[in-house]
C-alpha cells in the first residue's frame, strides 16, 4: 500500500534520513520508534509531502505523493498542533473538515460520537478556541480530524505523548477497534515502547535516518527494542 | 470552498489577541487608504489641465508617453515595499484534501485584490476618457489603457515573485536601488533620456492593440511564474538552504561593558543576525543611508537661503530607520522566549534597557556613516546631528510608547516563504506620527526666527531628552511590568 524507493533526506551536508526501501501493507499497525532526532517525524513528514524528499520517492496506492494529491482524501494525519486551525472553537474545525470532505450532519455527528469516551466533555460544545485548549486536548481534537472521512491509513506523531493515563488506554482501545472494524491502517511514532508494542503489529527501529531493526514478531519485538534503548 | 477559506480569514482576524489593535489600525489605514486613493483620482484627473496648461505641453499624450516609464519604475519601489503575499498557516492547510494549487492560487488572487491594483486605474482612465479619446478615437483610448493598466498589473506579479525569490539576499537591494537610480538619476544627471527612449512604445499602443495583446501575455507570464513559483515552494522547510548559523560566534564586544543590559543588546543582536525578518529591518537601514542621495543632489530641494524643510525627514529616517523600523515590534521580536526574560531576577528591565542600547548602538552607526554626506553642504551634517540627538532623545521613547500598546505575538522560525507577520502597510503608516514629531519643534521656531534656530530646538529638546533618559526608560519598563501577565499570556495564546 505505501511504498518507499531510495529515499534520502539531507540537510546540507548531513543526510538525516536514508531509506533505501521500505513496505507497508494495508490493515496493520505500523510503528515507528526511535531516539530523538532518528528521523521519525521526517520520515513521516517525507510521506505526507510536506516536506521535500532530497533523493527516492513515495508511493501511496502506486501514487507518487509529491505528483498527486488525490491521496490526500485517503490519508490522515496529526503530526502536531500546527496542522489545527488554532483560531477556531473544535467544533468550528469538525464542522469546516466535515465541508472539505463532504460528509453529512449524520457522519459528523456519528464519528464524533465514537469519540465521546476519550473527550471526555472537555471538548465538545465549549466556547474555547483550538489555541485555548491544553496539550491533551489538542491532541484529541487532532486524532478525531485525522480520522474523519474514511482514510485508509492514519499517521500519528506522538500520540499518546500529553495524554492522561486513561486517556492513553482509551486511545489505545481505539485504534484497535478502528483497525479491526473500519480496516484502516495506523502508522504511529512513539517514544514510548509498551504503547507501541501493545497494539502494533510490526515495528521499526530507526537510528540516525536509518533502519536498523524490523521486527513482527511479539515476544521477539519487546525484548530487542528493551535491549536497544537500555544500552 | 471557496467561502470557507474567506470565512476562515475573516474569524483569523477578529479572534486574533491584538485584534482591538488590529482594529484600530485597520480604521487609521483604510481612512488613509481611502483619503490617498482620492488623492490619486484627483491628480488623475488633473493630469491633462497640469500637462497642458502648466507645463505648457503642446502634445499632452505624447509628453505623458514620454514619462510613463517613470511612474512604472516608481510602481516598482512602491509595491516593493508595501506589497505582501497575505499570511497563512501552511501547515494546518497542505494536510487536508485541498489541492496545493487551489491554495496557492486563493493566495494569488487574494494579494491581487488590492488598492494598489486601482492606482492606474484611477490615474489615467480620467486622462483617457478627456484626452486620449477626444484626440485619438475611443479604440486608441481603450487600447493605450489596456496596455497601461496590464503593465502595472503585471508588475504586481513580478515584485511578488521577485519579494520572495530574492528576499534577504544583496542581489534584491541591489537590484530595487539600482531601479531607484535609473528612476530619478537618468533624468536628474542627463545622460540618456530613458522616458524618450520607450515613449514609442506606448504611442503605438494608440494605433495597435499589438502593445495590449503583448502586455496580456505579459501579465499572464509574470502571473504563471509567481504561481508556480510559489506552488514549488509551498513546502514546510525554509527556501534559503545555505543558511545555517552564519554568524555564529559574532558577539559584539562593546556591548559587554554595559552589564545585564549589554548582555540582552548581544543577544537581541544575535537574534536579529539570526533570523530572516530581523535581518531585514538591518539591511532596510543599510538601504535607507543611500536615501539622501536622492534628496540632497536633487536641484528641486535646493532653495535659496536655509534649506528644504523635506531634509528633516530625510535626515531623521537615514539616523533612526531601524528604531522606527524594528522598534514598532518592540516586545513582538522577543515573544517566543518572553517567559524567558520574565523568570530572570530584573530580566524585563534588563531586555527593555538592552533594546535601547542596541537601538542607539545602531543609530550612532548610521550617523557616523552618513557623515559623507557633508559633501552636499555643512547643512546636511547639521541637520543630521540635530535630528541624530532628537531621535535618541525623543523619538527612541516615542516608539517604545507605541509599541507598548498591547504588542502582537510574532514567530520568528515560522517558514520564511509565506511569514510576511508584522511586516506590511500598518508599519509604513505608524511612522506618520513619529516623523511628525520633529517638524513640531522644528517649524515654529523655523517660521518664526530661521532654520538654524529649528535645528537648534530640536538638538536642544533631543538634549534634555537624553539628560532625562534614565527615567523615561524607567517608565517604559515600569508599564511593561505592569502589564507583564496579558503580554505574556497573548504572547503563549497564539499558536
Amino acid at each position: 500500500m505505501i511504498k518507499i524507493e531510495g529515499l534520502k533526506k539531507r540537510y546540507k551536508e548531513a543526510t538525516v534520513l536514508d531509506v533505501p526501501s521500505l513496505q507497508i501493507s494495508p490493515s496493520a499497525c505500523f510503528g515507528l520508534v526511535g531516539n530523538n532526532g532518528a528521523g521519525k517525524t521526517t520520515l513521516f513528514r517525507i510521506m505526507l509531502d510536506l516536506v521535500r524528499a532530497s533523493e527516492g520517492q513515495v508511493f501511496f496506492e502506486g501514487e507518487d505523493v509529491s505528483r498527486t494529491e488525490g491521496w490526500k482524501r485517503r490519508v490522515g494525519s496529526y503530526l502536531d498542533e500546527h496542522m489545527l486551525l488554532a483560531f477556531l472553537t473544535a467544533d468550528e474545525y469538525f464542522e469546516s473538515l466535515r465541508r472539505i470532505y463532504g460528509l453529512s450532519q449524520e457522519d459528523l455527528t456519528q464519528h464524533l460520537e465514537k469519540f465521546r469516551e476519550l473527550f471526555n466533555d472537555e471538548i465538545l460544545n465549549k466556547k474555547k478556541y483550538i489555541r485555548d485548549l491544553s496539550k491533551g486536548n489538542l491532541k484529541k481534537v487532532g486524532i478525531a480530524a485525522a480520522l474523519m472521512g474514511n482514510p485508509v491509513v492514519v499517521l500519528l506523531d506522538e500520540p499518546f505523548e500529553n495524554l492522561d493515563p486513561s486517556s492513553q488506554n482509551r486511545l489505545k482501545r481505539f485504534i484497535l477497534q478502528e483497525k479491526t472494524q473500519r480496516n484502516i491502517s495506523f502508522l504511529i511514532s512513539s517514544h514510548d515502547l509498551s504503547h507501541v508494542t501493545d497494539i502494533c503489529d510490526r515495528i521499526v527501529l530507526l537510528e540516525k535516518g536509518k533502519i536498523i531493526k524490523d521486527l513482527v514478531e511479539k515476544e521477539a519485538m519487546v525484548l530487542e527494542l528493551n535491549q536497544y534503548f537500555d544500552q | 470552498m471557496f467561502l470557507e477559506f474567506i470565512k476562515w480569514e475573516v474569524l483569523k482576524i477578529t479572534r486574533s489577541t491584538s485584534f482591538a489593535r488590529s482594529l484600530l489600525m485597520a480604521v487609521i489605514i483604510v481612512g488613509l487608504g481611502l483619503l490617498l486613493l482620492s488623492y490619486v483620482l484627483m491628480m488623475g484627473l488633473a493630469l491633462r489641465p497640469i500637462i497642458v496648461e502648466i507645463l505648457q505641453e503642446e502634445n499632452a499624450v505624447l509628453f505623458l508617453n514620454s514619462v510613463l516609464i517613470y511612474f512604472f519604475l516608481f510602481e516598482i519601489i512602491y509595491r516593493y515595499f508595501v506589497q505582501g503575499l497575505p499570511v497563512v498557516e501552511l501547515e494546518s492547510l497542505l494536510h487536508l484534501p485541498v489541492s496545493r494549487s487551489w491554495i496557492i492560487r486563493f493566495l494569488l488572487i487574494r494579494s491581487f485584490l488590492s488598492p494598489l491594483n486601482l492606482i492606474p486605474v484611477l490615474l489615467f482612465t480620467p486622462f483617457a476618457v478627456t484626452e486620449i479619446a477626444k484626440v485619438h478615437g475611443s479604440g486608441a483610448a481603450f487600447s493605450w489603457l489596456a496596455a497601461v493598466y496590464l503593465t502595472s498589473w503585471s508588475l504586481h506579479w513580478l515584485v511578488l515573485w521577485f519579494k520572495q525569490r530574492f528576499d534577504d539576499s544583496l542581489i534584491g537591494v541591489l537590484v530595487i536601488f539600482s531601479v531607484f537610480l535609473l528612476g530619478s538619476g537618468s533624468a536628474y544627471f542627463g545622460v540618456y533620456n530613458l522616458g524618450e527612449m520607450l515613449q514609442p512604445v506606448f504611442s503605438f499602443a494608440l494605433e495597435s492593440y499589438l502593445p495590449g495583446i503583448f502586455m496580456l501575455l505579459i501579465f499572464l507570464a509574470t502571473y504563471f511564474l509567481c504561481y508556480s513559483f510559489y506552488r514549488k515552494n509551498a513546502y514546510l522547510e525554509d527556501l534559503s538552504k545555505d543558511e545555517g548559523i552564519r554568524f555564529a560566534n559574532q558577539s559584539l564586544g562593546l556591548f559587554s561593558r554595559f552589564g545585564q543590559a549589554g548582555e540582552m543588546a548581544d543577544l537581541e543582536w544575535k537574534l536579529i543576525i539570526r533570523h530572516k525578518k530581523s535581518r531585514t529591518y538591518l539591511m532596510l537601514s543599510g538601504f535607507f543611508l543611500l536615501y539622501g542621495m536622492i534628496f540632497y543632489a536633487n536641484p528641486t530641494y535646493q532653495s535659496e537661503e536655509g534649506f528644504s524643510y523635506m531634509f528633516i525627514f530625510v535626515a531623521s529616517f537615514i539616523t533612526g530607520v531601524f528604531m522606527l523600523q524594528y522598534g514598532q515590534l518592540f516586545l513582538s521580536w522577543n515573544s517566543a522566549n518572553f517567559d524567558f526574560f520574565l523568570n530572570k531576577k530584573d530580566g524585563i528591565a534588563a531586555l527593555v534597557r538592552g533594546k535601547y542600547l542596541l537601538f542607539i548602538a545602531i543609530s550612532c552607526l548610521c550617523f557616523v556613516l552618513s557623515v559623507p554626506y557633508v559633501y552636499f553642504g555643512w547643512d546636511i551634517l547639521l541637520i543630521h546631528l540635530a535630528t541624530f540627538i532628537f531621535n535618541l532623545g525623543i523619538t527612541i521613547h516615542m516608539v517604545v510608547f507605541m509599541a507598548l500598546w498591547k504588542p502582537k505575538p510574532m514567530d520568528l522560525n515560522k517558514g520564511g516563504v509565506f511569514n510576511f507577520e508584522g511586516v506590511g502597510i500598518a508599519q509604513y503608516f505608524m511612522v506618520i506620527p513619529l516623523m511628525a514629531g520633529p517638524y513640531m519643534v522644528f517649524l515654529p521656531f523655523a517660521i518664526w526666527i530661521n532654520d538654524y534656530a529649528g535645528l537648534l530646538a530640536l538638538a536642544v529638546i533631543g538634549a534634555v531628552g537624553i539628560f532625562f533618559f534614565n527615567p523615561l526608560t524607567q517608565f517604559s519598563i515600569r508599564r511593561v511590568v505592569q502589564h507583564k501577565y496579558e503580554i505574556s499570556s497573548s504572547f503563549r495564546q497564539e499558536l
